[in-house]
């Protein structure tokens, strides 16, 4: 329970850093990086789920009602803090346990692949709520490909500042 | 019943996932739905407030667009003063007072989705209503689709469901203007009847007939069209002048007399 709070406080963090900061940035004049769903990434893997995806789900209704988009922050936010455990299945060294897995410890290049598929299909979930078309988001492909990439370099960035390796 | 109540209960995390994306998906169709515009006014109140405060820390960003803003409507305003003295003994083109102008300014705006949205920190309090008109010294912004005591959500010309009434310039032939979904600035009219004088480069403005933004604001430049196969009218593809990404000052279009036009449409 105590680590949860510790990642409630965290996802405040990158909640007021999206809505106050990342939110007005505009790249370019378009693009904006998604980091909120950071705290979402390193959540434990089994430890608690239902308790993640409630988190997961009032975090992405919170920036849902600060930027008027229904629930589809609040889907996406699920929808990746679920399938996680899926990508690990597939990724992880078939000796290892999934209960053991500990995102924090995982090397630096496994963990950059993981949060680019994830920011990834975050992306291309929040463009395809909104479009509810498969012609509208294909179109939308270079500003998701884009986004992602700054949202990557984001993550990675603070992913650096909080489990840096040159600390352990 | 206790076998599928433990086999409930080894799903667990299973059905709470679902659960939660289908409260998501229920609350994304609610809230694309064009019909659900009255309720929420709470959400659009906590909105505004939390974007206000964030939009106060950008605006210093951008006091000097603002500024020139200002000074080119003032410029626009002067001309206008000039004119109408001129013109004193000419009929004015609407009844006098028929519009009234509030200012306001735009606290959050999105130009990325294809249902686009933005709120504007003029809400009941400042006599802003539902289905008033929204612009900018540029031209058109969007439509107030419902109001809170401070604060009111636009939608945004950039929004896939929004259709507003719009002329060729000079004539009276009129058709609906849609965003593409394609750009920022790129729009296209629909309906525009096939005998209308088109060529590239004319300026589409708004027509005037919905009640709820005048005859004749600019919207943008054609840059190109074609015929419509078997429907006798013609797609125009434009260019706004309007930069949706980067809004400041709007004003809210006010017409006293919508409700009397209304009244005789039915």
């Amino acid at each position: 329970m105590r680590h949860h709070i510790e990642y409630i406080l965290l996802l405040s963090v990158f909640l007021i850093l999206q809505i106050i900061w990342f939110n007005h940035i505009r790249l370019f004049g378009y693009y904006t990086p998604i980091v909120f769903i950071y705290p979402l990434l390193i959540l434990p893997l089994l430890k608690n789920e239902s308790l993640n995806l409630l988190l997961a789900f009032f975090t992405g209704l919170f920036l849902d009602t600060i930027s008027n988009t229904g629930g589809i922050f609040a889907a996406t936010a699920v929808f990746i803090t679920y399938v996680r455990k899926i990508y690990f299945m597939i990724f992880k060294n078939p000796a290892q346990k999934l209960d053991y897995i500990q995102i924090a410890n995982i090397a630096i290049t496994q963990k950059i692949l993981y949060f680019s598929i994830f920011v990834l299909m975050a992306q291309i979930m929040i463009y395809a709520l909104d479009a509810f078309n498969i012609g509208l988001l294909i179109l939308k492909w270079k500003i998701i490909i884009i986004n992602t990439l700054i949202s990557i370099f984001f993550i990675v960035f603070f992913d650096l500042i909080f489990f840096n390796p040159a600390k352990k | 019943m206790i076998k599928l109540l433990k086999y409930l209960a080894s799903k667990q995390n299973f059905l709470v996932f679902v659960f939660l994306e289908l409260i998501a998906l229920i609350l994304i169709i609610k809230t694309n739905n064009y019909t659900q515009l009255k309720t929420h006014n709470y959400q659009t109140e906590i909105a505004g407030s939390i974007n206000k405060i964030t939009n106060i820390i950008n605006q210093y960003f951008y006091l000097k667009t603002y500024n020139d803003s200002l000074l080119k409507q003032n410029a626009n305003l002067l001309n206008q003063l000039q004119n109408r003295q001129q013109n004193a003994n000419n009929i004015p083109p609407t009844l006098p007072g028929q519009y009234q102008y509030i200012p306001a300014y735009v606290i959050s705006n999105q130009y990325d989705l294809q249902h686009n949205t933005l709120l504007i920190d003029k809400g009941e309090s400042s006599g802003v209503k539902p289905e008033t008109g929204v612009i900018t010294t540029n031209g058109i912004v969007g439509i107030v689709q419902k109001t809170s005591l401070h604060y009111a959500k636009v939608i945004s010309i950039l929004n896939k469901n929004l259709k507003i009434n719009v002329a060729l310039k000079n004539t009276n032939y009129s058709g609906f203007l849609q965003w593409t979904g394609k750009g920022t600035n790129r729009f296209e009219v629909i309906d525009l009847p096939v005998n209308a004088p088109i060529k590239k480069g004319d300026t589409i403005i708004t027509g005037g007939m919905s009640g709820i933004f005048p005859k004749g604001i600019p919207i943008g430049k054609i840059f190109g069209y074609r015929l419509v196969p078997g429907k006798k009218s013609y797609v125009i593809f434009i260019k706004s002048f309007s930069d949706m990404t980067n809004l400041g000052p709007v004003y809210v279009i006010k017409n006293r007399l919508k409700t009397e036009i209304d009244s005789l449409k039915l």
